[in-house]
């Protein structure tokens, strides 16, 4: 099935392993937190508390149902630096594959939450003079987002074009 | 040190100030800068005023509730009114003490704030595109607002208010920088009068006009309008029906003032829409209140949308709109004055393949066979799954949809900024995925839908190896021109420079020499063939040594070939260009030059040729002998109206009765043949100052144009040609000296009975004979057409 999707000739490369984990955590914390505020309010204003329990209830739902997606999320993406176009793929149940010539890319730029720096990681966009262009790869090692970074800017400049 | 010349003489406008001398010498030098118009305040201050008013009259409408204004009412917020109308004068008049612009030969510059000091420099070649704006209340005092549109969208300079000729003229004079041509600010070329209705100058040729009828019944028939009327009606009916419509009014003005807007963006700023070539490049003029002229940088857009309503459909009519860098950013075309990605509102089929054959050349998107999709799509949708198509060939990727409104989408694989493959849960047991082809922001946005999997993935992967050879090509077009650091050494080894060029036209540049009697010529074809054309020349030169003439013709010193390049030293004429000296020269001296010009023309003929019969004197095939007049010009028309053919086609409507019709006149046309120069117009002739005044003493560039042929060419050269001559006033000139040549000429044996007449048809002539210019001088092509047409 994953034809489609699967680069010409070449093996994906993979996120950090560390990313997982990541995602992990924020499932974890994410629609918790984001339940638990309404679920309060409407329990301690109007003493209704069974509507409190049924958005918990939901929230756990969507946990656990996240929580297995995570390991196909995190294998989902790949991303692969051919000779003149950087290729990424993502995407579970909406499976996208971009594309996107080295002479093209206006800016490289790779950033670093601070949940993401706790867990050693770092994210990576690529922006052209589109804005429909989604090019980002999360979760990677900050040396390798660093030597993606030089290379892409690198291969940018020897490719470059005008617009 | 010095002051850079000022930009236009100080007459030419009153906001000109005193340029300000350095005291000091060598003190920095202080540049004149100037300031807008002085009526710039009292404008910006009656669109305050123009604002509050139609603010006002929203409330006054009754809406049901009782806290509006009533009419007793509006005698006492008067003098708030106002004051505030003051206020706003005043801020105006500020702005406009600070504002502060240079625009010379070397910078542009933009100084605004009183209290926050800001100052724009821009570099020419950044600029994207010069657009000239005239709301209503400027327009009325001849003011025009020039919008300067810098880089990929990021910035925009407005100078307001400006003299509307002032305006234009440094419109012109900025288009040209930013093609990189280093004209001169006083360069007369750029002295282009414009229409005070249309903003079309004098040079620019309308390729299509959209009539008020048209736009007017395309605008009614838009699903847009009958959506927003459809709205209105049901609104309307449904409150009345249950009695409601004073408490629905509220509800109800915002509908009619999205109608009121709709009309406004659709009818109000496209009225009188003109799609127009000019000198500097394609350019759109539109508005019925607020005039709008916009120039589309047509190497700078990156895709092209055609759209065709579904009421459209019968008409045959169609909207383009085009994807311009930079255009979509401040994206405001509801106030009809700022610049918008529409080519045309309503353009017919034909109209629609002109355009986007000028906007995309050579993209033979006709020929491209559409593919429809799978019927599975129709799982996904349903509502439109039999009108999805995509195709391509090697320039461009063509994508359709939608039946309310069918919309096609068209962008060069060059243009190209990345692919992706999208593909959705219900898609995937399909089989079935999107390729969006992704472009700058704009109204194009070409998406293949609905693609069996196995086909979106090669289109998907072979798109990106099409937009690399596409942007490679591309590459090679725009480096294929000639090696300007090899003529540097050339001009270097000759003693001179580019700052020395005299003069260049389509065949060869010009550049003064330190021997004040020669200059270097540089010819721009292939050196073998511009050798053997130099070589020529040479000779035809020598065998006039002899002649006694009254004006100068040309000797060649030298001829030979250096880095790629042939090259002549000739001999310099005394006097200046003719063409440059009638730019600024008084009306009736202008009248006193161009006689004397008729009468060197006149002595050309006394010039030997060296074959007796009908020839072509210079070129490829020069010297072989044509039993007749009209053989021999069927054969100089031969290659042009090959390259030409297919614009002729698209722009002259009868083109075949024409060309029928200029070979059986020339067929009767009995002459005895003479020298003809073939191209006198006022570039190749110079002028000198005599004791009685200005004299045309040379005539210069001689050319593969010259033949042994009908005198009457030449007549009829001086005369037509000065047409193409830029300076106000030409065109009348031109009709004037026609008068003088019927008049003196007409009884004349070589007259042919009829002299009008001929010149009529050897006008035609040259039309076909030059229309192959339509890619370098749009101007020549122009008028070219203007006498196919005639």
């Amino acid at each position: 099935m994953d034809d489609l999707f699967a680069p010409p000739a070449y093996t994906w490369q993979r996120l950090s392993p560390r990313y997982r984990s990541l995602r992990r955590l924020t499932t974890l914390l994410v629609a918790p937190l984001l339940f638990t505020v309404p679920a309060l309010l409407v329990g301690l204003l109007t003493g209704l508390w069974w509507i409190s329990a049924v958005l918990w209830g939901l929230a756990a739902v969507i946990v656990v149902v996240r929580f297995g997606l995570v390991e196909r999320t995190w294998r989902a993406w790949g991303y692969v630096e051919r000779e003149d176009d950087l290729y990424i793929t993502h995407g579970v149940l909406y499976r996208s594959l971009v594309a996107v010539p080295y002479g093209r890319m206006q800016l490289v730029e790779v950033g670093s939450g601070p949940l993401e720096r706790a867990f050693g990681l770092a994210t990576v966009t690529m922006k052209t003079a589109s804005p429909e262009t989604n090019a980002t790869i999360p979760g990677l090692p900050p040396e390798e987002a660093a030597r993606l970074r030089d290379r892409l800017t690198e291969l940018g400049e020897a490719h470059a074009s005008g617009l | 040190m010095s002051l850079p010349p000022p930009p236009l003489p100080a007459a030419a406008d009153p906001a000109t100030e005193e340029p300000v001398a350095p005291v000091v010498p060598g003190a920095p030098v202080v540049k004149q800068t100037e300031r807008p118009h002085p009526l710039t305040p009292f404008i910006r201050g009656w669109l305050v005023f123009v604002a509050i008013v139609l603010g006002w009259s929203r409330e006054l409408i009754p809406d049901g509730s009782d806290d509006g204004f009533e009419a007793g009412d509006l005698a006492r917020v008067l003098p708030y009114l106002g004051g505030l109308v003051l206020l706003a004068a005043l801020v105006g008049f500020v702005s406009w003490y600070f504002t502060r612009f240079v625009i010379d030969d070397d910078e542009l510059r933009l100084e605004t704030g009183a209290v926050f000091k800001s100052s724009k420099k821009v570099l020419f070649e950044r600029l994207q595109s010069v657009d000239i704006i005239q709301p209503l209340a400027a327009r009325m005092f001849g003011l025009a607002e020039l919008r300067i549109e810098v880089g990929a969208g990021d910035s925009t300079l407005r100078l307001r208010y400006l003299g509307r000729a002032r305006a234009a003229r440094l419109r012109e004079y900025l288009l040209a920088r930013a093609h990189g041509r280093r004209d001169r600010l006083d360069d007369a070329s750029l002295a282009l009068p414009a229409s005070a209705f249309t903003d079309l100058s004098a040079a620019d040729v309308p390729l299509i006009t959209v009539s008020p009828q048209r736009l007017v019944l395309g605008f009614l028939a838009s699903t847009e309008w009958l959506v927003t009327l459809g709205f209105l009606v049901v609104a309307l009916v449904v409150s009345s029906v249950y009695g409601v419509v004073a408490v629905a009014l509220p509800g109800l003005i915002p509908l009619v003032i999205g109608a009121v807007s709709v009309v406004g963006r659709r009818v109000v700023s496209m009225y009188n829409f003109t799609l127009s070539e000019s000198p500097r490049g394609l350019r759109v003029t539109r508005g019925l209140t607020n005039l709008t002229s916009q120039s589309v940088p047509v190497d700078r857009i990156q895709g092209v949308k055609t759209s065709q309503p579904l009421l459209w459909r019968p008409f045959g009519w169609y909207r383009v709109d085009v994807d311009i860098v930079g255009y979509a950013g401040g994206d405001s075309e509801n106030n009809g004055s700022s610049a918008t990605s529409v080519l045309l509102p309503v353009a017919t089929a034909a109209e629609l393949a002109m355009a986007v054959d000028r906007v995309l050349p050579g993209f033979a998107l006709g020929g491209i066979e559409l593919h429809a999709v799978p019927r599975r799509a129709r799982w996904v949708r349903w509502y439109d799954f039999w009108t999805l198509r995509y195709g391509w060939n090697e320039r461009a990727l063509v994508t359709e949809h939608g039946w309310l409104t069918h919309v096609r989408d068209v962008v060069p694989h060059a243009k190209t900024q990345s692919v992706r493959i999208e593909q959705g849960p219900l898609q995937r047991r399909l089989r079935l995925a999107d390729v969006h082809c992704d472009t700058p922001r704009g109204p194009v946005d070409v998406v293949a839908h609905q693609l069996d999997t196995a086909v979106a993935r090669e289109l998907a992967l072979s798109q990106l190896d099409r937009a690399r050879a596409a942007r490679a090509a591309d590459r090679e077009r725009a480096t294929s021109g000639p090696d300007r650091s090899a003529d540097d050494g050339l001009l270097a080894a000759f003693g001179t420079d580019r700052s020395q060029l005299l003069g260049s036209g389509g065949e060869s540049e010009v550049f003064a020499l330190p021997d004040p009697e020669r200059v270097l010529r540089l010819y721009r074809a292939q050196p073998a063939e511009a050798l053997a054309v130099a070589t020529q020349l040479q000779a035809l030169y020598r065998s006039w040594a002899g002649v006694p003439l009254a004006v100068e013709v040309p000797s060649t010193h030298e001829v030979g070939q250096r880095a790629g390049r042939a090259h002549a030293v000739d001999r310099r004429f005394s006097g200046r260009s003719f063409s440059g000296w009638l730019a600024t020269a008084a009306p009736d001296e202008r009248r006193q030059a161009l006689l004397s010009f008729l009468d060197a023309v006149a002595t050309l003929p006394a010039l030997p040729s060296p074959v007796p019969g009908f020839a072509r004197l210079v070129g490829p095939d020069a010297l072989r002998p044509y039993d007749s007049l009209v053989e021999l010009l069927d054969a100089m028309l031969a290659g042009p109206v090959q390259r030409s053919r297919e614009v002729l086609e698209r722009d002259v409507p009868d083109v075949a009765r024409v060309w029928q019709q200029l070979h059986a006149d020339l067929a009767g046309r009995q002459v005895a043949p003479v020298l003809v120069h073939g191209d006198v117009c006022p570039p190749n002739a110079y002028l000198s100052q005599g004791p009685d005044g200005p004299v045309v003493t040379g005539i210069g560039d001689f050319s593969p144009h010259t033949m042994h042929a009908d005198p009457l060419l030449d007549l009829t050269g001086a005369v037509a040609f000065l047409e193409l001559e830029t300076y106000p006033g030409a065109a009348e000139d031109a009709a004037w000296l026609t008068s003088v040549v019927l008049a003196r000429f007409g009884a004349s044996p070589v007259a042919g009975g009829d002299l009008a007449r001929w010149i009529g048809v050897y006008r035609r002539f040259y039309g076909f004979y030059f229309s192959d210019t339509a890619a370098v001088e749009p101007a020549t092509y122009a008028w070219c057409v203007r006498q196919l047409r005639a």
